[in-house]
């Protein structure tokens, strides 16, 4: 079998799965999914700019975080008992908007991302976070402080992704089978446009700039403009995954959007691969899917145990994971879990490709 | 754009903190000839060939293209303005496949942005079949076609070499500038090398300023040659006539006896 019908085969099953899953699984199951699906999306837009493009940005949960509330401010009530400030705008508009939002926030900083080179980027971009839970926590009108703020509901042409059951094939659809096909397309179109960018124009150019700069310029690449686009680009992804994510939570908190999330964004490309779209989505899948196991099946697992009784709380134990998953990635799997071993059948083709180089077939013209 | 115009090198000086590494150097490359760059290690053509690219600033003195001063234009300007380069040591993309690479040198002539390749918008893909056409000619040019699907990484390094060539000659530029493009081939790889630069100018017309060690090819390639030592241009003319002047001599060739490039 050719490797490539292998792989269509293998897209197409993952896909019928997928999106049979709503019929079989459990809320906590399909909520933990839409999690993992939103996670994929923005660990996407943060592997364009850390993997494909070397720049490494502390400030992806600030975005994420943008569009969350973002969405928030645009879709909710105007004028409501609860005093906050609502737009009141139809929540598709509100959702777009707020990832708009995301991408304009990151181009006013992306003078100083397309300036600042790797690893400086980090720490530069470690400001934003700091900004971001001030704003949070303060900025009432706006985000309802400390304890944050409802999460209106997304609805499409007066089609609901809140608790209303439609009955499909005797299984009633809840917000929550709703929003698996709602993060289903979003990260399948997510995952195309980042793979139609890396491997068009603009991904050749990051790839060089992220290997040597100096060379990318000469070629002709304009350097700070560029990193400053794909900044943009992964700002407006983790805005995506921000909506997403407010829309599963349903409530938003500026807890959540603190450093630790950006380092688990990081967590995510470093386990699933650094540069590559499909290792966004395994890494994402990874970190986020271990705590939900483990909260699950927390009375079974040894060591592990309920918060507040003592041992390790499944939140903690899945930090050690994915915390040892990081450096086992780092030492043994450069590339990834995206990278993992292939079965030989599967490689055999691959390597029929290439020639196997040598210096010895130059033919001299003269 | 109608040909190379010449490019004016006067008066350059390039100072790093306390050390002259160009002291007001000046020559002409005239359009469509290969002029050589030649001088013993540290002697500064590297640091000129930055300073040409962009890549560092001159203390003082000036750079033209025809027109156009070039010495406070960023690298990318001066690449749209069809100067292509070669670096000494390589300065490629390991995990990059050749034809990837290569493409890489297509870049200022292309335009999809973000949108139009992440939406692979009609546009985009036949801009990048038009261009992938010309890079296979290219790469069919240089002998590197067999190579096209392979990490760049991993070919010997005299392919590495000319798929950086390659790249730079993706650029469709008026004038290249070489840095050592045959150092550490074999030498069946440099007696190609040397035929293909040749035959660069002899075909597409260009002016190509080379730095290079190894002075036979510099005598059979050069229609011009400067020399520089310290940082000072202590000769120039034809290579029969910088072969026999004494002081390129006592610097150059007296000294260091050697005719290849030890590094
Ligand atoms: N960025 C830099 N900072 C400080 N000194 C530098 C820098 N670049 C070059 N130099 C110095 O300038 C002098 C000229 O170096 P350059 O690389 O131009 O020589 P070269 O003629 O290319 O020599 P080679 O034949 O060894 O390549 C050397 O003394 C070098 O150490
Ligand atoms: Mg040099």
């Amino acid at each position: 079998m050719s490797e490539r019908l292998t792989s269509r085969l293998g897209w197409l099953l993952g896909g019928v799965v997928l999106l049979a899953m709503p019929f079989y699984l459990e809320r906590f199951w399909l909520q933990a999914g839409v999690f993992a699906m939103a996670a994929a999306i923005g660990a996407i837009g943060l592997n364009l700019l850390t993997g494909s493009a070397g720049q490494l940005s502390l400030a992806h949960a600030f975005f994420l975080a943008v569009g969350a509330y973002g969405y928030c401010v645009f879709a909710g009530d105007s004028g409501s008992a609860t005093g906050l400030t609502g737009w009141g705008l139809p929540p598709v508009l509100a959702a777009v908007l707020a990832v708009a939002l995301a991408g304009a926030v990151g181009g006013l900083f992306s003078p100083i991302a397309g300036r600042v080179r790797g690893p400086y980027l980090g720490i530069a971009t470690l400001a934003l976070i700091f900004i971001g839970q001030h704003v949070l926590l303060n900025a009432h009108d706006l985000t309802g402080g400390f304890n944050g703020r409802a999460v209106p509901p997304l609805s499409v042409f007066g089609f609901a992704f809140d608790d209303s059951a439609t009955v499909v094939a005797g299984v009633p659809f809840r917000s929550m089978e709703k929003l698996w096909y709602l993060g289903l397309a979003l990260l399948a179109a997510g995952a195309l446009f980042a793979r139609g960018v890396l491997r068009g124009r603009p991904g050749r150019a990051i790839n060089a700039i992220r290997d040597h700069q100096t060379a990318a310029g000469v070629i002709g690449i304009p350097v700070a403009r560029t990193r400053g686009a794909i900044f943009v680009l992964s700002s407006m992804y983790a805005g995506l995954a921000g909506v997403l994510l407010a829309l599963a939570f349903q409530h938003a908190v500026p807890g959540y959007f603190g450093i630790v999330l950006s380092l688990e964004y990081l967590a995510m490309i470093v386990i699933g691969g650094l540069g590559t779209v499909s290792g966004a989505v395994i890494g994402a899948a990874f970190v986020t899917l271990i705590p939900q196991v483990l909260t699950k099946y927390s009375e079974s697992l040894p060591l592990v145990s309920a918060p507040g009784t003592g041992g390790v709380a499944p939140g903690e134990a899945s930090r050690y994971l994915y915390g040892a998953a990081v450096v086992a990635a780092v030492l043994f799997l450069p590339g990834g879990l995206a990278r993992l071993p292939v079965p030989r059948w599967a490689r055999k083709g691959a390597r029929d490709k290439a020639p196997a180089p040598t210096s010895r077939n130059m033919e001299v013209s003269t | 754009m109608n040909g190379p115009q010449p490019l004016t090198v006067t008066g350059l000086t390039v100072r790093f903190a306390g050390l002259t590494a160009l002291d007001g150097v000046g020559f002409t490359v005239a359009p469509g000839t290969v002029h050589a760059l030649i001088g013993p290690n540290g002697a500064g053509k590297s640091t000129c060939f930055n300073v040409l690219s962009g890549v560092y600033r001159a203390t003082s003195g000036s750079v033209r293209l025809g027109g156009r001063e070039l010495t406070r234009e960023t690298p990318h300007a001066i690449a749209s303005l069809g100067v292509a380069r070669t670096f000494q040591n390589l300065a490629l993309s390991a995990h990059s496949t050749v034809a990837d690479t290569l493409l890489l040198g297509r870049h200022r002539l292309t335009r999809s942005g973000i949108l139009a390749s992440g939406l692979r918008l009609p546009r985009a893909a036949r801009e990048a079949g038009r261009h992938t056409e010309r890079m296979r000619e290219i790469a069919a040019f240089l002998g590197l076609e067999p190579y096209l699907d392979a990490p760049a990484g991993l070919l010997p390094y005299g392919v590495q070499k000319l798929v950086e060539l390659g790249r730079a000659l993706c650029m469709e530029p008026d004038v290249l500038l070489l840095d050592e493009p045959i150092a550490g081939m074999n030498p069946t790889e440099r007696q190609h090398t040397a035929a293909l630069i040749a035959s660069v100018r002899d075909s597409l017309g260009l002016s190509v300023l080379l730095v290079e060690h190894d002075m036979g090819v510099v005598m059979r390639l050069a229609d011009t040659v400067t020399v520089l030592d310290f940082g000072r241009k202590i000769a120039e003319g034809t290579p029969g006539e910088v072969q026999n002047d004494p002081e390129v001599v006592r610097a150059y060739l007296g000294e260091h006896q050697e005719t290849e490039t030890p590094r």
